[in-house]
């Protein structure tokens, strides 16, 4: 089968789907992440931190994560353990205990390193950083509209600008199902269907329950529509049932506080998306942008999800992946920034020197200049050289007391 | 600039015929030679001919924002994408085939081999449709051996005329899914190059609609 590695062959290497971040990648990201943290603050979300190891049964009890894309350990008394899956369910959790007499609405955020077994590939890692918040307590539409402008200014914030948000809602797909009279398990085959766009399948289903003409059509017109208010209006003349009207309504008031965050031109409506219904109970939406195949952005109402650990708490909230959203930026060359040096000090001998070089280099650096040290005895021709050879713009060398202060520059 | 993978073979041809037919001017595809990414600027078209099994692949991925690929291979990679035209054209079933006298007795065999090159198909058939423990064995080609020499029970394969099935003393015992030629698209592109994408899948449907009418109803 696969190749034979022999013990210790693998200290070089790092496993599938994790990678390591060197400096200039590193520190964007760092800026990033800050720029998050700052717009959630502000936005009155507050962050959290979970751990990284949680017990099995906390993502696996909702039936909400399958076992299969878990990482699993054991602790010392033989009980499951996994690692940090998303950070919804970890926030549910604390809502629902640590949180349990907080009154509502809570506003959560979090920035941390999610893990996943079997994704990979594409940009996608079992290691990965998201951004993101949560919103429980509440489950108006505004509360839903704040989710998605939230979600949209996160990522204008980090310089995705070429944006499109699409919002789907599961009611409204739950609702025609039930006017259909078509059961729990068939409904979930069809929504895959929709979900897959995969017209060719949803006719042969529509003949298999003998749909009406006009609901057949309705059918197909769900993978087939995205617009935003002319979708909306074709599909409330189709349907009858009040869960499927309430949903479109829904959306279409998302659209008017959209419209007023000034957000318009970023929103298209998708009522064919329809990914884990049994997770989703009101609007659904993603991101897109280009150069990256997968979604930079997913969220949505999930309001069974805290309810799993005894409180019944309605949640809304999104997550940003910023690995993605990176390796989107890079691809639209969108130049990460160099870490530039700026000063480099060097001292000779002299009794004092290394005491002056030491405390200027404090004055600098409390003055935010990224300043170096010489570790290496090196003299005033040496630390040219070093200083040419790394674009460092400032050099000082201090030779003598009197003469200290004289900076030298390169230029 | 649109990028759509092609699956070597008869299919590519068959998909660069419909493209033509449909107005798009494909004869940067068409050059015989062993480059692997044919560029038309002129068009804002780019094919790249691949195996079919890394079709999905390249589509998923985003690598191709458009693939046109078997179901069979749709089904086994089970890849996210939107499956979006029938083409109607490579078409043919995936079956579990055997011995005719399994006929109608396929039930009472317990943990069953089954051979196939198709594992994925197989495993959510068996055990997903069926709801029943089977031992899998992956097999690169000539599938038809397994079941006469012993090493599986029965077989998971692809069915076109049946011919090679009934040369081996075989049959077609559960029919599990139709197999046809489908156009795939990446579920970013989708969104992010509508402007493009819509119209070429609307002016495909349309010329096979045209292609269907023309053929009268014999089918």
């Amino acid at each position: 089968m696969g190749r034979r590695f022999r013990m210790g062959n693998y200290r070089f290497h790092t496993p599938d789907g994790v990678s390591d971040m060197l400096p200039e990648e590193c520190r964007t990201k760092r800026e990033l992440e800050q720029k998050l943290r700052t717009l959630f603050s502000l936005s009155g979300y507050q962050e959290i931190e979970t751990p990284g190891i949680e017990f099995f049964d906390v993502f696996a009890s909702g039936d909400f994560v399958s076992q299969e894309n878990l990482y699993k350990l054991c602790d010392q008394e033989g009980r499951i353990l996994s690692l940090r899956y998303d950070g919804t369910v970890p926030a549910a959790r604390l809502a629902a205990t640590l949180f349990k007499d907080t009154p509502p609405p809570l506003r959560l955020s979090y920035v941390e390193n999610m893990y996943r077994f079997r994704e990979s590939g594409g940009g996608r890692q079992r290691e990965f950083c998201q951004a993101g918040i949560e919103l429980l307590g509440l489950s108006s539409t505004q509360a839903d509209a704040e989710v998605i402008a939230l979600a949209i200014s996160s990522a204008l914030e980090i310089g995705v600008t070429d944006l499109q948000i699409s919002i789907g809602q599961s009611e409204f797909f739950k609702g025609l199902m039930e006017e259909w009279n078509i059961p729990a398990e068939d409904a979930g085959e069809i929504s895959r269907h929709i979900d897959q766009k995969d017209t060719v399948a949803l006719e042969k289903a529509a003949d298999r329950y003998g749909l009406s003409s006009a609901a057949k059509e309705t059918l197909l017109l769900i993978p087939a529509l995205f617009g935003t208010y002319d979708t909306l209006e074709i599909f409330d003349n189709r349907v009858e049932n009040p869960r499927s009207k309430e949903a479109l309504r829904n959306v279409r008031e998302i659209l008017d506080i959209l419209d007023d965050y000034g957000y318009t031109k970023y929103v298209t409506v998708d009522l064919g998306m329809l990914r884990s219904l049994d997770y989703y109970t009101g609007m659904i939406f993603k991101g897109f942008t280009y150069e990256v195949g997968f979604p930079i952005i997913s969220g949505g109402r999930y309001d069974r999800v805290v309810s799993v650990f005894g409180r019944d708490l309605a949640a809304v909230g999104f997550s940003l992946s910023l690995n993605l959203c990176m390796t989107a930026l890079r691809r639209q060359d969108k130049e990460f920034a160099q870490v530039p040096i700026d000063t480099v000090i060097g001292y000779s001998d002299k009794p004092g020197m290394r005491r002056l070089a030491l405390s200027m280099a404090k004055d600098l650096r409390s003055e935010g200049l990224i300043t170096l040290v010489d570790c290496e005895g090196m003299n005033e021709e040496d630390l040219r050289l070093f200083a040419e050879s790394r674009d460092i713009e400032q050099m000082v060398f201090l030779d003598d007391e009197d003469c200290g202060c004289e900076e030298e520059d390169e230029k | 600039m649109i990028t759509i993978a092609l699956s070597k073979g008869r299919l590519a041809d068959q998909a660069l015929d419909l493209l033509e037919a449909a107005g798009y001017d494909c004869s940067a595809a068409r050059e015989k030679s062993r480059r692997l990414i044919l560029e038309d600027e002129k068009a804002g078209l780019r094919f790249i001919m691949a195996k079919p099994a890394d079709v999905p692949t390249y589509v998923e991925y985003g690598a191709a924002d458009i693939g046109v690929v078997g179901k069979d291979t749709l089904l086994e990679e089970g890849r996210q994408l939107y499956e979006v035209i029938d083409l109607g054209f490579g078409a043919c079933q995936m079956c579990v085939c055997g011995p005719a006298s399994l006929k109608g007795k396929l039930d009472q065999i317990p943990n069953k081999r089954v051979a196939s090159k198709y594992p994925n198909i197989t495993r959510s058939y068996f055990e997903g449709t069926k709801r029943e423990s089977v031992e899998i064995i992956k097999l690169h080609g000539s599938v038809e051996l397994a079941p006469l020499i012993g090493l599986a029970e029965v077989i998971v394969d692809i069915v076109e005329s049946g011919r090679t099935l009934r040369e081996n003393g075989l049959d077609v015992l559960e029919v599990i899914a139709d197999i046809s030629a489908r156009v795939i698209v990446n579920r970013v592109s989708m969104k992010m190059k509508a402007q493009t994408i819509m119209p070429m899948l609307d002016a495909l449907r349309a010329e096979l609609a045209r292609q269907k009418q023309k053929e009268g109803p014999a089918e």
